[in-house]
């Protein structure tokens, strides 16, 4: 029996070894690329339509429609599946795990439109409540999730890594860590982020895209964070000091060394000024985008705006307590 | 052969019934929970659970989450993966090992390998390859090999008044080859066969086990909602198998099964009624046999809960279950149940005799049972168990390969 559970537990390191991820190396800006874009700055982010995203309602799903099976999901935790609809679109669906426990795809929608708000560029990504699939064996109504276009002029060229990219130690690298900090997204893996070649004309664009930030508007625990929690996103802190001029957040997700000893309060107050500019009307259309109810999406809202004050408030606190006598005033900002 | 007419009569008069069962209960499940497409939006289908008698504490929420994300999953994606099958009753609480699997050219073709040792040292390891989208999605077509090495089996010998004192064990192992095909009549209707070769050897008592040539029918209706922790539908199963001993042909015989469950929600699905009802009987020719691991058993997790693994077995077995399950809080249930059953070398000295009653607590998400522990008591004692699967899973239905030894 004893040589049976050594086996076991062999059976075990070597299987869990297998799957074990390796650690990310140190930050550093990699070598230009041509055509990289991370960032443009909005300067009609007043007018931005917020509700359909960068992609318009053009490029959006028809809820109406019977949308064709291809195949299911095969990779990550999240469920779903590749359809085409009457267009002959190809749409990745992203649907939630029934009990509708932490859904991802709601979020995924919302963070993207915020993300494109303020200058991120996104792939077209949409939310259906529901939808009509018909496959071999008939059509029935399925609910829905995020659907993601297949558009022709975006080529699918890998993932990039948060740790070595062109854009390391950008304000807009450096406010995009930080927006996904006050968006406490939970799984910051490389794996998450797309580089898309992006065709307009001749013109070739690698966009250097967060895509699949689902795993955010929770906690984040190292053990089961929570994700699309309203009640974890409101108890859960955001910036808790500053320390030798680096911002400490609370966030306790598995890959805050991405932030640690690496964010000014200049940079907090660099996102948090684009983001300050959105209106109420741009905060509601990016949490209807995802489907939230109003009252849901209200919290959300109070929240967010309430981290982007104590962002943009940040600099201004830190600057005037460095250049005063007092060490405790260093905790400005909290 | 003429002596066994009278045997082939009523099992074809149970299977008859049992099918027309299976439709009825089917059609109406059907009716009751199909969502045909709509001409305009479609409404939102409800995804909720109930809320149960009490508040869920946030721990337990949270690990309903992490539950969720990586023990539900029930084995959909690409790539390695870590293989916690257990492949037998009494094989240990729980087995590990590496695995791998693909799908491959949007779904049409499925490959997977995996192999596994338990707690208690039971070993095994399978590979399939299967074309499952053939003829528009409604023919399945596959092989798989599967290895088993089981140490310790517990057998208490033929008959349902064995005692508790003529408890042995026996060391099986078993190689299946087996080619097979299902015929998706509907989505919830599946007619399956199967022809594979099956080359057993019981190593404890050192004798040479005959190699079978083993086919299988089975028809198979379910709409139960999720299958690992069901709370609606029904499953009926239908299914003749025939184990031809390609020796001396002494342990030739057929089997027919038939086998009802269903799942009723009540009080906004914070109650649940389970009942299954299984049915197994064994023909053989004069002269002829069915070998102690391949009769039916009955004792265990899955069956009569307050009876050892493996406890009673004969050529007929009749079971039937009920269980009541509450709510307690939204991923934690009560549950109350009767297990009743027997085993019987003729098909009319079958009974309910054998009978089990408890209770116990289960852990789940909307789609899995993730572990339950119960407490049941019978005309043997006590038995406490905890268990990663849901009670009335009824896995055989997904099952390729031949059940050697046969388990409840």
């Amino acid at each position: 029996m004893r040589r049976a559970h050594l086996i076991l537990i062999a059976v075990f390191a070597v299987t869990t070894a297998a799957c074990a991820k390796a650690q990310p190396p140190a930050m550093q800006p990699s070598a230009p690329v041509a055509g990289a874009v991370l960032w443009v700055e909005p300067t009609d982010l007043a007018t931005r339509d917020v509700f359909h995203g960068p992609w318009g309602q053009e490029n959006a799903p028809n809820s109406a429609d019977t949308f064709r099976y291809v195949e299911t999901k095969r990779s990550g935790v999240n469920r779903g599946m590749t359809v085409k609809d009457s267009q002959g679109r190809e749409w990745s669906v992203k649907t939630p795990f029934p009990g509708n426990l932490d859904s991802e795809a709601p979020v995924e929608v919302t963070v993207s439109r915020l993300l494109s708000a303020v200058g991120y560029p996104q792939p077209p990504v949409y939310f259906l409540p529901a939808f009509d699939l018909k496959d071999d064996l008939g059509t029935r109504t399925l609910v829905g999730g995020r659907f993601r276009l297949t558009h022709p002029s975006l080529t699918d060229a890998g993932s990039w890594s948060w740790a070595e990219n062109p854009f390391v130690g950008t304000p807009p690298y450096q406010g995009l860590l930080v927006m996904m900090m006050m968006l406490n997204n939970s799984d910051m893996k490389d794996r998450n982020n797309t580089l898309y070649q992006r065709r307009a004309g001749d013109l070739v664009e690698q966009w250097y895209a967060v895509r699949d930030a689902g795993a955010a508007l929770g906690d984040t625990t190292r053990w089961a964070p929570r994700t699309n929690h309203i009640e974890s996103f409101e108890r859960a802190p955001f910036i808790v000091g500053v320390n030798q001029g680096h911002v400490d957040f609370a966030y306790k997700g598995a890959h805050r060394d991405l932030v640690d000893d690496r964010i000014s309060p200049a940079d907090v107050a660099w996102i948090s000024n684009w983001l300050g500019r959105l209106s109420d009307r741009q905060w509601r259309d990016a949490f209807r985008a995802g489907g939230y109810e109003p009252a849901v999406a209200a919290r959300f809202i109070k929240r967010l705006r309430d981290k982007v004050s104590q962002g943009r408030a940040l600099d201004y606190s830190w600057r005037k307590a460095s250049t005063g006598s007092s060490a405790e005033a260093a905790r400005a900002g909290q | 052969m003429a002596g066994c007419r009278p045997c082939y009569s009523r099992n074809w008069v149970v299977a008859g019934l049992s099918l027309a069962l299976a439709f009825g209960l089917a059609a109406t499940a059907i009716a009751q929970q199909g969502q045909p497409a709509s001409q305009d939006v479609p409404p939102v289908p409800d995804l909720g659970e109930p809320q149960g008698l009490l508040p869920e504490p946030a721990l337990v929420e949270r690990a309903a989450v992490f539950a969720d994300r990586y023990l539900s999953g029930g084995g959909s994606g690409n790539g390695f993966y870590v293989s916690t099958k257990s492949p037998i009753q009494g094989a240990g609480w729980i087995s590990l090992g590496p695995g791998y699997r693909h799908w491959y050219k949007d779904d049409q073709v499925f490959i997977d390998g995996s192999a596994g040792v338990s707690w208690r040292g039971y070993k095994m390891g399978q590979a399939q390859l299967e074309f499952p989208k053939l003829l528009r999605s409604r023919l399945v077509l596959g092989t798989m090999y599967r290895w088993q090495d089981f140490r310790a089996i517990k057998s208490y010998g033929v008959g349902p008044d064995t005692t508790e004192a003529a408890l042995s064990t026996y060391h099986l192992s078993s190689q299946n080859v087996v080619g097979y095909a299902t015929v998706r009549l509907q989505r919830w209707l599946n007619l399956n066969s199967s022809l594979g070769w099956v080359d057993p050897a019981v190593r404890s008592i050192g004798g040479d086990e005959p190699r079978f040539l083993h086919t299988e029918t089975s028809l198979v209706a379910d709409t139960r909602d999720y299958p690992d922790h069901p709370t609606s539908g029904a499953l009926l199963r239908v299914a003749a198998a025939r184990f031809s001993d390609q020796d001396a042909g002494l342990y030739s015989f057929q089997r027919f099964e038939s086998e009802a469950a269903g799942f009723i929600a009540l009080a906004d699905s914070r109650v649940v009624i389970a009942l299954r009802g299984w049915l197994v009987t064994s023909n053989t020719h004069d002269g002829q046999f069915v070998p102690g691991y391949l009769q039916p058993t009955l004792g265990g997790g899955q069956s009569l809960r307050s009876y050892e693994d493996f406890r009673f077995r004969d050529d007929h077995m009749l079971l039937g279950n009920l269980e009541v399950r509450v709510a307690l809080m939204t991923h934690v249930d009560a549950a109350a149940f009767v297990d009743a059953g027997n085993v019987a070398p003729r098909v009319g000295d079958l009974n309910l005799d054998k009978r089990s009653y408890g209770g116990g607590l289960r852990f789940h998400t909307r789609r899995a049972t993730i572990v339950r522990a119960d407490v049941a008591h019978g005309q043997e004692g006590w038995q406490v168990r905890f268990t990663l699967s849901e009670p009335l899973k009824l896995s055989r239905t997904e099952r390729r390969t031949a059940p050697v030894p046969f388990v409840p």
